[in-house]
This record gives C-alpha cells, sequence and structure tokens, in this order.
C-alpha cells in the first residue's frame, strides 16, 4: 500500500506540510486544522512529522460504535463524516494520537492521502527538505535496508583498506 | 436448534466475537439470539437519533446481509431465559431450546429503577434500547419541559437530545455535582459552581443534593416529590438513575456471578463452554488487583473479540479492562482514563497548557502512568489516545517528563527511546 513515509532526518520542521494540508482539505492556512503534524523538539533539533499510518488492525476502525470507520480496498483507513457522531472514542483509541477533531464540523478526520487529488499527497508535494515520500512501504523498508548496506559497505571497505596499511 | 456458537446478545460484545470467531473458524454455525428485533444498531448513537441528527436507518450497524455473510442465524425477538450447563442448551422465552457447544453471554446492561414510590403509575423513560429512544422521542416531540433523574453521563446525554427539541429541563440529581463519577474528581468547589452556574444559564433548571421520594400522575403531566417536600411538575419524566449487569439469563445458575458474571483471563466462566463479555463480565481489571466492569462500547468489544477467538480455540489472554470515558458537556470536553483519582501512595503530575486546559496524569509509586484525566477543547483529546497506549504498556513517567508541552505525542516516546534509551 503506498503510504507518506516520513525519513525524520531530512525534517527542518518549516511545517510546510502543516500548511499545505489544512489548505488542501479546509481552505485555509491552520496548522491545527491539518491532519499532519510536526513534532518539534528544539534543543535536539529532532523534528519528527506523524499522521495516519492506515493500521492493518486498526484501533479506531474497531472501537467506533456507528461503524463510520473503514478500512477500504486500496488499504486507506476512512473516516466517513456522514456516519460520525463525534463521540471521540476513535481519539482515545489511536495509540498515535494521529487521529483529529474538527470542532466545525464535529466529525473526526485523519490523513485520507488526499483522495481528492488522486495519487498526491499535498504534503508530500510541498515538502522541501524531502522529507515526506509517497511510496510503497513494503518497498519502502528494503531501500532503507539499500542505504544501511552501503553505509555498512563502506565502513568495512575502509577497515579493509587500513588494514593493508 | 443447534449450534457450535450460541451469542446470547445483539451489541458491542457479540459483533465482536462473530468477527473473531469467523478469523479462526469459518465453517462453524452461530446462532445469534437478540431480544430485540432486527439488525444490530448502535447504543451509542440513540441520543442523537433522539435529538432529531440521525435517522432509524444511520443508527444500524449491520444489515441483514452482514450476518449471511458471516453465516450468522439470527433468532429475532427471543429472549435468553436461562441456561441448562447440564443439557448444554440456552432456553428461549418462546419455549425453544438451542445446544450450543460454547456459548457467550453478552446480554449487557439493564436500567436501575430506583426505588421511587409511584414510578409504576406513571411513563418513566429510559435511555437504553431502540425501543426507548423511539418512546423517549415521541414523548419529547410533544412535552414543552422535562424531569430528568439521575446527572450521570447517560442523563447528561439525554438532557443535550431534549434540548435540541426544544424542550426545557430540571434535571434532578442525589450527589452534589454533575457527573458525580468525573467531576468533583476535576473541579474544586469553587470551579464547581462555576460549571452549575453555565448549565443553568443556559436554562436547565438543576436541583442538585436532591432526592425524588415519590412520582405521580397530577393533570395530565408528571408530578415529583423530593425529599425536602418540594414539589416539581413536567410534561415527561426520563429515569438515567444508572444501570447495572443483565443477569437474568443466569439468575437460576449455572455460572458463578458475584456483582457480573465472573470470568478468567479467556473471558470464559466457571462452566466450561460458557463465556461472558461486554457489560455483563466481571473480569480482572488491569491497574488492580481485583475486578472490575467498565461499562463502555470499547471495553465490550475487546472482550468480545478475546472471547470469540478462545471460543474458536485460540488460547488469547484478555489483559484486562480499563476504564476511560470521553463526554463533551457544553463547551467544555472531558476525557479520563484508568485510575484517575489518585490513590494516597500516587504521584500527581499537573501538567500546564494554558487558561482552558487542565491535564493531570497520575503515576503510582513505582514510576508507572496509571491514569490521566484532560479537560480542554475537544480537538487536544487525541494526547488521550497516547497516554491510553502507554498505560497499557506500562510505561513510565520518566519517558515523558520532559517533553509534556504542548501536547503529549507518540514522537515524545520516539524521541525519548532514540536519545536516552
Amino acid at each position: 500500500m503506498k503510504q507518506i513515509i516520513v525519513h525524520q532526518e531530512k525534517c527542518t520542521a518549516c511545517r510546510d506540510c502543516e500548511l499545505a494540508c489544512s489548505f488542501s482539505h479546509e481552505g485555509v492556512f491552520n496548522p491545527a486544522l491539518s491532519r499532519i503534524h510536526v513534532n518539534d523538539f528544539y534543543e535536539e533539533e529532532f523534528y519528527l512529522p506523524m499522521t495516519c499510518v492506515h493500521c492493518a488492525d486498526a484501533p479506531c476502525a474497531t472501537v467506533c460504535p456507528t461503524v463510520a470507520i473503514s478500512k477500504e480496498p486500496d488499504g486507506q483507513i476512512l473516516v466517513h463524516g456522514e456516519r460520525c457522531i463525534g463521540c471521540k472514542m476513535c481519539l482515545l483509541a489511536c495509540p498515535f494520537g494521529v487521529m483529529g477533531f474538527h470542532s466545525q464540523s464535529g466529525v473526526a478526520h485523519n490523513c485520507d492521502l488526499c483522495r481528492h487529488i488522486p495519487n498526491s499527497p499535498q504534503c508530500v508535494a510541498f515538502c522541501v527538505p524531502k522529507a515526506l515520500e509517497y511510496a510503497e512501504v513494503e518497498t519502502a523498508a528494503t531501500a532503507q535496508q539499500k542505504i544501511y548496506a552501503a553505509t555498512i559497505q563502506k565502513s568495512l571497505l575502509a577497515q579493509a583498506g587500513q588494514s593493508a596499511h | 436448534m443447534q449450534a457450535q456458537y450460541v451469542l446470547i446478545g445483539n451489541s458491542a460484545a457479540t459483533l465482536a466475537a462473530i468477527d473473531s470467531i469467523r478469523r479462526y473458524d469459518q465453517q462453524g454455525r452461530i446462532i445469534l439470539i437478540n431480544r430485540e428485533q432486527g439488525p444490530a444498531y448502535s447504543r451509542v448513537a440513540l441520543p442523537y437519533y433522539v435529538g432529531g441528527e440521525m435517522s432509524l436507518e444511520d443508527l444500524l450497524i449491520r444489515r441483514w446481509y452482514d450476518y449471511q455473510r458471516q453465516g450468522v442465524d439470527l433468532v429475532d425477538g427471543a429472549t435468553a431465559m436461562g441456561i441448562d450447563a447440564g443439557t448444554s442448551e440456552v432456553v428461549l422465552s418462546d419455549g425453544r431450546t438451542v445446544r450450543y457447544e460454547k456459548l457467550l453471554i453478552g446480554t449487557g446492561s439493564a436500567c436501575i429503577a430506583p426505588p421511587i414510590r409511584g414510578l409504576d403509575t406513571v411513563t418513566p423513560h429510559y435511555l437504553w434500547t431502540l425501543d426507548d429512544a423511539k418512546s423517549m422521542k415521541a414523548a419529547a416531540e410533544k412535552a414543552h419541559t422535562a424531569i430528568i433523574i439521575g446527572g450521570g453521563f447517560i442523563g447528561m446525554l439525554a438532557a443535550e437530545a431534549l434540548r435540541k427539541l426544544h424542550v426545557r429541563l430540571t434535571i434532578i440529581e442525589m450527589t452534589p455535582q454533575l457527573l458525580p463519577q468525573l467531576l468533583p474528581q476535576l473541579l474544586d468547589a469553587e470551579a464547581g459552581t462555576l460549571f452549575t452556574q453555565a448549565v443553568r444559564d443556559e436554562g436547565v433548571t438543576l436541583r442538585l443534593g436532591s432526592r425524588v421520594e415519590a412520582v405521580a400522575p397530577k393533570n395530565g403531566r408528571v408530578e415529583a416529590t423530593l425529599s425536602n417536600g418540594a414539589t416539581v411538575a413536567a410534561d415527561m419524566l426520563v429515569v438515567a438513575a444508572g444501570v447495572k449487569p443483565n443477569l437474568s439469563c443466569v439468575a437460576n445458575g449455572p455460572c458463578a456471578v458475584s456483582t457480573g458474571i465472573l470470568v478468567d483471563e479467556h473471558l470464559s466462566t466457571d462452566c466450561t463452554g460458557i463465556y461472558a463479555a461486554g457489560d455483563v463480565a466481571e473480569v480482572k481489571d488491569f491497574l488492580s488487583a481485583g475486578r472490575a466492569i467498565h461499562a463502555i462500547w470499547p471495553t465490550a468489544v475487546d472482550q468480545g473479540r478475546v472471547a470469540g477467538a478462545c471460543m474458536a480455540g485460540a488460547k488469547l489472554v484478555y489483559p484486562g479492562s480499563l476504564g476511560m470515558n470521553v463526554v463533551k458537556l457544553f463547551k467544555l470536553t472531558l476525557a479520563e482514563l484508568g485510575r484517575f483519582r489518585e490513590e494516597p501512595a500516587d504521584d500527581v503530575k499537573l501538567l500546564s497548557g494554558g487558561r482552558d486546559l487542565y491535564r493531570k496524569i497520575v503515576v503510582d509509586r513505582e514510576g508507572v502512568i496509571v491514569g490521566a484525566v484532560y479537560v480542554g477543547d475537544e480537538n487536544g483529546v487525541a494526547e488521550m489516545g497516547v497516554i491510553h497506549g502507554m498505560i497499557r504498556r506500562r510505561a513510565r513517567w520518566r519517558d515523558l517528563a520532559r517533553y509534556h508541552l504542548p501536547r503529549i505525542t507518540y514522537a515524545t516516546l520516539l524521541h525519548a527511546a532514540a536519545h536516552h534509551g
């Protein structure tokens, strides 16, 4: 399934993702209405954007008492606003805290991978340092493995080079 | 009739059990005994139907074809009267018997009828079943005024629904505070007074610390007499005096019962093959050494899931139930988790967050997070989901300690793990 993958080390906390998300969904630039949030730890310069990971066995979907949250055929966890009564049990159920609540409409909301603009989540489109990537999760993991394998290879070659002297 | 799996009840626990059973056993026959009519509806959504925001159809959380698709025979309009463990049969109200290999009792809660003189001479409206909701809505559409006995969660939900129908309310609560399960722990005397005044400013008449001694019909209305002799009259009466486990089908055995049906970590009763889950089950509490009944939807779903799996042969273990609640009262959203009322040996962390925000975390003497309270804007409740996960994982306060502003997020935990091991 294609999801938003976070490359934490690249995030600069510019929050363009929050602006792009809120503008795309709500028509306003308002980070509070964004479905992706950047968690910042300024002292350590550690920034981590977090959003819905579309769990295979989603606690939010399991707990919803009006069956307003479904796992779609494409894998997305989708909140059906018209069935949502705003009880917020899904917010209590999500261990990542990535289910949000939209006060004005009185319904829960999560990242819907910008369903309204097929194949182009806006946070990814506007992320300048490319900390967000829209890719197949399974292959993304393999790609990560390759990066670290290359690092280890480099390290081993350097050691071999040293010991030859 | 007979089946491998017989389920009594048509709500959160048994529905979750069906999904779970089918994960492990696609063949075994399932019979579901439903004392009401039709496919399952959302009890949690009933107040929204009463208030006019949802239709009857919106309430449904299953359709006929869901039962067919999952191979469940739905037996409607039949109440389970008793269980014969010797013959492994459930006896129904119409005299039929249903033979089981595995039985799940998910009969939920029953409304408490308070000991009020004359209650049987009027029409008290409860808010528990679909029929209750239909009857309450019909009465409310004609009523100008209503008395609500009980200012707890259900009383407040009924109040909100009736206000949407422009019914003027008098809420009579026997303790000095609304939401006695929650508010007295959160609000000191001054804040409590402010809150109560805010409710009154919304046009609701509150009689706190008042007991209803008697009710009687009077000139086509209902008159309630309070313990101080005062009388209150209204067009309709709502009773929201609490719920208790619905034990009617086990009144004559066979399983051990205390407040609820006693079950072990597999949701099994002391009778082989008989399980119980949801509001009716009394099971190990997650936080304390004892047992508890947390009569909330998420708990019933979790328990039904484990019970179903165990019935189908997968020996899952239920880690224990955890209390939680989230309610919006006028402009404030309140949420609580676990042991939010601190015990003497506990430590309390009050987290600042601004003017309209109250956040408290309760930590036990070993430094493990055991409870939390949130009062504030409804958008901020998501952090309670993170804390819920932390409580379940028995995370420690020191994992969070430096990072509690402005919101507690999962990133906090990842960061702590990355930097401090």
